[in-house]
């Protein structure tokens, strides 16, 4: 299936959910839920975690699928920002082990290559998105993979990098505004 | 509202949007933020925007498959499906209902039972056609009839492509039985060429196919669900 039908799929489905349409939303959760859970255990590391999460994720998809505008953004990634906030949320919530390995900026590689899931509509904006992380200096990229990928605080991701909370707040807002900078470009 | 700009060149809020955004602000911090994004239409846009730019970074995380009491557990949670049609509909959305409750095959394929009014012991295989997950259909064969009753547990239809059903024997080679449909049942008659090989040792496996269904007689689509006969 290619990614403009998916995308589709995905997006009929969602208008169908706030109409009480169940199957709906297991349309919605057959085409979606391997990358959820995907985020979701990525950032909690902890199966049952994110087993609890996923379903909670897919609750508020049905509760909230009315919100969606489709002619705003694209379904993954206001289904992607659901999970990924529900998991922080969980992380931030409970004892879970975080990701606290030290992060050694030298070692990062180029992200670029191919996206993991071809399924997904994001091959182009993804390829745009990794040209501008690869403008950003190694640190800057660390610490936002840090809490992109691992739910990392501020506070957090200063200990894991051993810098100061200060040099971590300006690192992160330096990185943030340019690679808003760049995107717009 | 701050609209203040800071020396990296992002306005207080675009900057408060983009730590929502990515995650790193702490509890009462992040509560707050939260917060406003249910009250403040224009901060929710932008905390929006954010969340678009930086999503594409999810490429690079694998899918991995949830296991299926992930999706039961869900279905348990939501309120019962509204019901618009009667008679058989009804009892359609009743199944779907039970299907989607218990997840078990035994309930599915007693459900299927009461409708075909069967109740002899040994005459009848079935299957549950699972894929990604999910049940997709439940198929009970009646032996001494020689037909084939499928039953839609979860199917979605895909707006281009219809669901075909196959019988793949002990020899592997995949025998078109018929289309099936996602809002009803469909009783198929087995072809007198394929009855000595609707047994135990064989596989129904269901593929999306063109309207009309495969043109070449071997499925051409993905093959979204299948499972193996066995004996009631």
């Amino acid at each position: 299936m290619d990614a403009d039908a998916n995308r589709s799929l995905i997006t009929a489905a969602l208008a169908r959910i706030p109409a009480g349409d169940r199957t709906a939303l297991q349309t919605v959760y057959r085409l979606t839920s391997a990358k959820l859970f995907g985020v979701c255990l990525r950032i909690l590391n902890e199966r049952s975690e994110a087993e609890d999460v996923l379903q909670d994720v897919y609750v508020t998809i049905w509760r909230k699928a009315g919100d969606f505008d489709a002619s705003r953004g694209s379904p993954m990634t206001w289904l992607i920002a659901i999970a990924r906030n529900r998991a922080i949320d969980r992380l931030r919530a409970t004892r879970v082990a975080r990701r606290m390995e030290p992060i050694d900026a030298a070692a990062e590689v180029p992200d670029g290559g191919s996206a993991a899931d071809g399924l997904l509509e994001m091959s182009q904006d993804e390829a745009r998105l990794h040209g501008c992380l690869d403008t950003l200096a190694a640190q800057e990229k660390a610490a936002l993979r840090g809490a992109f990928f691992d739910g990392n605080t501020y506070e957090e991701l200063a200990t894991r990098m051993s810098v100061p909370l200060g040099t971590m707040k300006s690192w992160i807002r330096r990185a943030m505004f340019k690679l808003k900078s760049c995107l717009e470009r | 509202m701050s609209d203040t700009t800071d020396h990296n060149g992002l306005s207080g809020d675009d900057l408060l949007a983009a730590e929502v955004a990515l995650g790193v602000l702490a509890d009462a911090e992040r509560a707050d933020a939260v917060a406003r994004i249910a009250r403040d239409r224009v901060f929710a846009r932008l905390v929006a925007q954010w969340e678009e730019r930086l999503a594409p970074w999810a490429g690079q995380i694998q899918p991995i498959v949830p296991p299926p009491a992930v999706w039961d557990r869900i279905a348990a949670t939501l309120p019962a499906e509204r019901t618009q049609t009667t008679g058989f509909l009804q009892s359609l959305a009743f199944w779907r209902g039970l299907t989607l409750a218990t997840g078990t095959l035994a309930a599915a394929c007693l459900a299927a039972l009461i409708y075909l009014n069967l109740a002899t012991p040994g005459s009848t295989l079935v299957a549950g056609l699972d894929g990604g997950g999910h049940r997709h259909f439940v198929a009970t064969v009646d032996v001494a009839r020689g037909s084939i009753a499928v039953v839609p547990a979860a199917f979605s239809a895909d707006a281009t492509r219809v669901p075909e059903l196959w019988l793949i024997p002990a020899d592997g080679k995949p025998r078109p039985l018929g289309l099936l449909r996602a809002d009803s049942t469909v009783v198929i008659t087995i072809p007198a060429a394929l009855s000595g090989l609707t047994t135990g040792q064989a596989t129904l496996a269901v593929s999306l196919e063109p309207p009309g269904g495969s043109p070449t007689g071997q499925p051409t689509g993905p093959v979204v669900a299948a499972g193996k006969l066995t004996s009631l």
